[in-house]
């Protein structure tokens, strides 16, 4: 599902930073994989180029068989839309727009008429227990729930892949296992799903866990997720 | 595209900031409102001072007596030099004449039952109705039969003839005799005056004058010119008459002041000119009011771009295309540009009504005939639509830039931005 080549990045500021010095991946369909590091250990970065809202500059990367590179932004554009589900660690919702509306926007830029959109976005807010919450704004939910808000959002477009950056970063223990308990699910049903997270505990769910050390991959760790008692592992 | 909900995300964000949308607009709607009022007053005083001679016809003349301003053969400066029926003549075998009608003016006193006033007559040609632009509001003007047959008829003017009315106690004084310097003329008309002190003023035929009088002196003669279209023409002929003239009455042809020769059509077009000049410095004012009015709304537009530099970046991870934050950005600033420069402008065009309203029923109230400086002070329909145009291009430009800026940041960077 996703291969990674070589890849390289540099931010070219006032002192350039070599953020990823040859990254070499590959995660099958289906997989739970986990990125953990340090900060600065470019795990975000790597992120970001998986979710093509950020370039690289040396290497290649394939998702779902096609060459991500030198996109125009119409070509990245469409690729997010339809292939990749992004949850990240400040949720990301528009704060003026109603956890309905929050969900279906991803279906809008697709170009689906209002009500079939509405009709698939209550679909996924009611499979992640938030019917009675659909009209509510972001600023009206706990972070739990805008957390969860954030998951039907992306899944709403039936993406190949989830991205989660820190998906549980601003969530308290019990409602990190919560939402941990989500993305298994929504793993479970086929879909393939990279989590990059700096908690060993929330690493340990996942079955693959790559180690990033100052833009290098150091380790990738296989791991069973089932021999764990998560409510209790996490943090 | 341009769907319900691409018009109902448009409307949400600016119903969101409803305060910066309602002050951003304002600098528009004040922009366009200035340039309407200001385009509207322009009119009003254009249509003001050419509707004092539209009724006149252009091709026409007056020529005046008066003194002479340098020495020639013999004669000193200053001389006075009266018009008479050699001039007359003159003009009559002149081409480009159509058609003359000197001024024989006669002072007197009008004497009508109880009351007397003192009048200024004027023997005139029937022409002489079309060269003045006078109004007849009762009655008929002197025609070719009185001229013929020199009859004793008068036409006299409203205010006149209200008086005589009121003292008199009649309901009109058409058909009514009445002594002018003791002889009798029957008034056949009531033409609208301009006010002229406490003289009336009336017209008779300018055989009858002319047989009673018997004068050989004018103070003016004003005649019809035919196929004198442009400024050159006009400038020609009056080179050519003041030469004719000239000889006729032994003074220099490059005299200024004697006989001082006014073409209506010269005056129209002078007039014209000064005009198109005021319009041009109006539109010029406006035009600047309304850039600062845009340079306003892109200043906003900018802010708010900024502020939802984050709203944006989310959009774009989402799978927004460029296109679409562009249009959306690029169509809000138009719709507010355009909402609210429908108000200016529908605000100064009602200002402008009500004060044409205001006048209107002020003239109707004096009933007099006051010269007007401002009528029908309102803008037309190609104004309205050029200021559309004027507001869909501000509006566009307006929001271009700072949508530009929008798309080119990456997604990434509009997201951590704060």
């Amino acid at each position: 599902m996703i291969k990674l080549k070589n890849i390289n990045k540099t931010y070219f500021g006032a002192q350039p930073l070599h953020v990823l010095k040859g990254i070499d991946l590959d995660v099958a369909e289906g997989e739970l994989v986990s990125i953990m590091g340090a900060s600065g250990s470019g795990k975000s970065t790597l992120l970001n180029i998986l979710g093509i809202l950020d370039n690289y500059d040396e290497g290649d990367y394939y998702l779902a068989g096609k060459l991500v590179k030198n996109l125009s932004e119409n070509q990245a554009a469409e690729f997010r839309n339809k292939l990749i589900g992004f949850i990240f660690q400040s949720f990301n919702l528009i704060p003026f727009k109603t956890a309905l509306e929050n969900v279906a926007l991803p279906l809008f830029y697709q170009g689906v008429n209002r009500k079939k959109r509405n009709m698939m976005a209550m679909e996924y807010l009611e499979r992640f227990g938030l019917k009675d919450w659909a009209e509510h704004y972001p600023n009206e939910l706990s972070g739990g729930q805008k957390q969860r808000v954030s998951i039907a959002r992306a899944l709403v477009t039936s993406p190949k892949i989830i991205l989660a950056d820190e998906p549980t970063g601003a969530l308290d223990s019990k409602t990190s296992a919560e939402v941990m308990q989500i993305l298994r699910e929504v793993n479970a049903t086929g879909i393939t799903m990279v989590i990059v997270t700096h908690e060993r505990g929330i690493a340990n769910l996942t079955r693959k866990i790559v180690h990033l050390k100052d833009g290098i991959i150091e380790s990738i760790e296989e791991n069973d997720p089932d021999k764990m008692d998560f409510t209790k592992e996490i943090k | 595209m341009f769907n319900r909900d691409f018009w109902s995300e448009i409307f949400m964000v600016l119903k969101r900031n409803k305060l910066r949308t309602i002050l951003t607009g304002f600098a528009i709607s004040w922009g366009i409102f200035m340039l309407i009022i200001l385009l509207s007053a322009g009119n009003g005083l254009k249509n003001g001072v050419t509707s004092n001679f539209a009724d006149r016809i252009q091709n026409t003349y007056h020529i005046w007596a008066s003194f002479t301003e340098l020495p020639y053969k013999g004669h000193k400066a200053n001389r006075y030099i009266m018009l008479n029926n050699k001039d007359i003549q003159l003009l009559e075998t002149l081409y480009q004449v159509e058609e003359v009608s000197p001024v024989l003016s006669q002072g007197g006193t009008l004497i009508f039952g109880e009351k007397s006033k003192p009048v200024s007559m004027e023997g005139v040609k029937p022409i002489y109705k079309n060269i003045e632009g006078i109004k007849m509001l009762e009655g008929r003007f002197i025609n070719e039969n009185d001229m013929k047959n020199k009859m004793k008829v008068v036409v006299i003017d409203n205010s006149t003839s209200n008086e005589l009315m009121r003292i008199n106690g009649v309901p009109t004084m058409i058909g009514k005799t009445v002594f002018i310097n003791g002889l009798s003329f029957t008034v056949v008309g009531v033409f609208k005056g301009q006010p002229w002190g406490d003289f009336g003023q009336c017209y008779a035929p300018y055989s009858t004058a002319q047989a009673l009088y018997n004068v050989n002196q004018y103070y003016e003669i004003t005649f019809i010119t035919r196929g004198l279209n442009t400024k050159e023409d006009n400038e020609a002929f009056q080179k050519e008459l003041k030469t004719k003239l000239a000889a006729l009455h032994e003074f220099s042809p490059d005299d200024k002041r004697a006989v001082w020769i006014d073409s209506q059509m010269v005056n129209a077009l002078e007039t014209n000119r000064i005009f198109n000049t005021i319009s041009v410095f109006i539109w010029v004012i406006g035009i600047a009011m309304l850039i600062s009015g845009v340079v306003g709304v892109s200043n906003i537009m900018r802010i708010t771009v900024k502020e939802r530099t984050n709203e944006i970046g989310i959009r774009k991870a989402l799978g927004a295309k460029p296109r679409s934050i562009l249009l959306s950005i690029v169509m809000e600033s138009l719709v507010i540009t355009t909402i609210f420069g429908y108000i200016g402008l529908f605000c100064g065009m009602g200002v402008m009504e009500i004060v044409n309203m205001v006048l209107k029923t002020g003239e109707v109230a004096t009933g007099e005939g006051e010269m007007s400086v401002f009528v029908n002070p309102t803008v037309d329909i190609r104004i309205v639509a050029f200021a559309t145009l004027v507001l869909i291009i501000s509006g566009v430009a307006a929001g271009f830039a700072p949508a530009w800026k929008s798309v080119k940041v990456k997604p990434i960077e509009a997201m951590n931005y704060r």
